[in-house]
């Protein structure tokens, strides 16, 4: 006859093949949990449309983000900062001083304007030359346009960059163009705002869904879990086919909102195309990357295993033999 | 193998259950518990199971104080002590050999080794032609030795049964008492509640009796 134990050296014995046992009965848990959702294929399939659609909507706003964002980098019209230089900066000191300009790391090419080319400029576009004949000498200064490097989107950076230029002895006046980067980044920033805010809330709402899900199924099985609660089933056997439920939802969710979010982006790259046409601008939305794509899937299964834990926790200790 | 001393229980509603019980049940011996309904029969088996705690008192079982054991702990404690339900408690979503798989797939054994464990277990209650059926299949009696090969499919030293024959006729009864002597004659120490004295006093073995919370007779000489 065996003696009972001290409890503390009641686990299995054969710790050789602890582990082993411990993957087979995870491998087992997982196919009979994946069958079991297989087997009620509606349910299933509505839980995961359900929080497919609340995938959708943070996930869309982070792909319209992405877009903008690419605007930003490639569009043409780089901000540029036009360096007004002072009165009697000799011509061949205002050219070398564009070219070391030139060379700093956020500029990507500057441009020397001599006083009499920006004359000759101003002449052929206006039609007031006259009264420039009136006046003694050119009232142009000599000035260097320097066009930033599409790195630098924040406006701060930007500024900053100003400031240092003014510094020069050379530089009389900067003035920068800088107001559609500011609106673009703002819009940038409210995008980025309304993603995080609508992200959280319906995070939330899935794990509230997920959560009920769960409960249900815990309510299914209260027997089950009394049961093996009877026969010495520690808490982690009992939780862990609710944590691959929840896995598997979680998973089940973003493959849908992945789905969805293609057949949103091809319905609404016609239009875009054409809009973006309509101001000579050729454009067209990019889908999921690879890297979005993991995370979506991840951000999915992170959701699922946390509302199945908090489930499971709220609910299934309150099981107990009785 | 069970001692309990000066145990008392008091529930959460005021309602006690047990008051000042005290008798020991000897390492390979078999018992049994009668009482009215309402005597503390059921409460005394959940004690030993972990499924209650004393209010005062101490139990000991297999020599192990259970005020000591830890609430993590009490799954592995229950892996030592096999329990027969009145109810048999069953799942009735699975085979037969499912259920008397479950101890062994919780104590984490490899598949070929409880296949082999529950067919021992199987054969021992004689359903072993049965594994394949699920417990909806089974008439009464058979249903209750699936639940005792399940009590007894981890080999524990100690076997809990509470009313084992409650719904069954007395010559099923009878069958349900000889399979529980011969795990005895093993060396199982065994413990039955039941009210059944027709059934248990032609058995010779001890009986203790439980009225109102308190041991009358059968307290086993100490």
């Amino acid at each position: 006859m065996t003696e009972i134990p001290k409890s503390s050296g009641a686990r299995p014995a054969e710790s050789k093949n602890a582990v082993q046992h411990y993957f087979e009965n995870h491998q087992k848990v997982a196919k009979s949990t994946f069958l079991q959702l297989i087997h009620q294929p509606l349910t299933t399939a509505f839980t995961c449309f359900v929080i497919g659609i609340a995938l959708v909507l943070p996930a869309l706003l982070s792909v319209l983000l992405a877009n903008i964002e690419n605007i930003n980098k490639h569009w043409d019209g780089s901000p540029q900062i036009t360096l007004l230089l002072k009165k009697g900066v000799p011509k061949l000191d205002a050219g070398v001083l564009a070219e070391s300009i030139a060379k700093k790391q956020s500029v990507s090419s500057s441009q020397f304007v001599d006083n009499e080319q920006a004359l000759s400029d101003f002449k052929s576009r206006f039609e007031f030359t006259d009264a420039i004949e009136f006046l003694d000498e050119n009232p142009l200064p000599h000035a260097i346009i320097v066009r930033l490097s599409p790195n630098l989107t924040v406006i701060s950076d930007i500024k900053q960059l100003r400031d240092s230029l003014l510094t020069l002895p050379e530089v009389d006046s900067a003035i920068l163009d800088a107001a559609w980067v500011q609106r673009l980044q703002s819009i940038t920033h409210l995008v980025e705002r309304a993603v995080w805010v609508i992200a959280v809330m319906l995070s939330l709402t899935v794990v509230l869904v997920l959560g009920n899900t769960i409960r249900l199924a815990i309510e299914n099985r209260k027997e089950e879990i009394i049961v093996v609660k009877l026969v010495g089933g520690t808490d982690a056997f009992v939780r862990r086919p609710f944590l691959y439920m929840g896995l598997f939802l979680g998973l089940g969710s973003s493959i849908i909102a992945w789905c969805l979010i293609h057949w949103v982006i091809y319905l609404l790259n016609e239009p875009i195309e054409a809009f973006a046409l309509s101001y000579q601008f050729e454009f067209s939305l990019s889908g999921l990357g690879f890297l979005s794509t993991l995370f979506l899937l991840i951000f999915g299964l992170s959701l699922g295993w946390i509302s199945a834990w908090l489930a499971v926790r709220r609910h299934l200790d309150e099981i107990e033999p009785n | 193998m069970i001692r309990f001393e000066h145990v008392k229980k008091r529930y959460p509603d005021g309602f006690e259950a047990l008051q000042d019980v005290s008798f020991h049940l000897n390492r390979g011996e078999m018992a049994f518990l009668t009482g009215h309904s309402g005597a503390g029969k059921s409460t005394l088996l959940k004690l030993i199971m972990l499924m209650e705690r004393a209010s005062s008192g101490k139990v000991a079982v297999g020599g192990q104080n259970l005020s000591n054991i830890p609430r993590r702990q009490i799954p592995y404690f229950r892996r030592h002590v096999g329990v027969v339900f009145q109810n048999h408690r069953l799942l009735f979503d699975r085979t037969v050999f499912d259920n008397v798989a479950l101890p062994l797939e919780i104590s984490g054994m490899s598949q070929r080794d409880i296949g082999r464990r529950v067919r021992a277990a199987l054969d021992k209650v004689g359903l072993l032609s049965k594994e394949k059926l699920t417990p909806i299949q089974l008439s009464g009696g058979e249903q209750q030795r699936v639940g005792i090969a399940r009590a007894v499919v981890n080999k524990p030293p100690l076997l809990l049964a509470d009313e084992p024959t409650g719904n069954l006729d007395p010559e099923l009864s009878a069958e349900i008492m000889k399979l529980f002597m011969q795990f005895n004659q093993v060396g199982v120490s065994i413990l039955i509640a039941s009210h059944d004295l027709a059934l248990i006093h032609p058995l010779h073995y001890r009986v203790i009796e439980l009225n109102q919370g308190s041991v009358i007779s059968g307290a086993g000489n100490d």
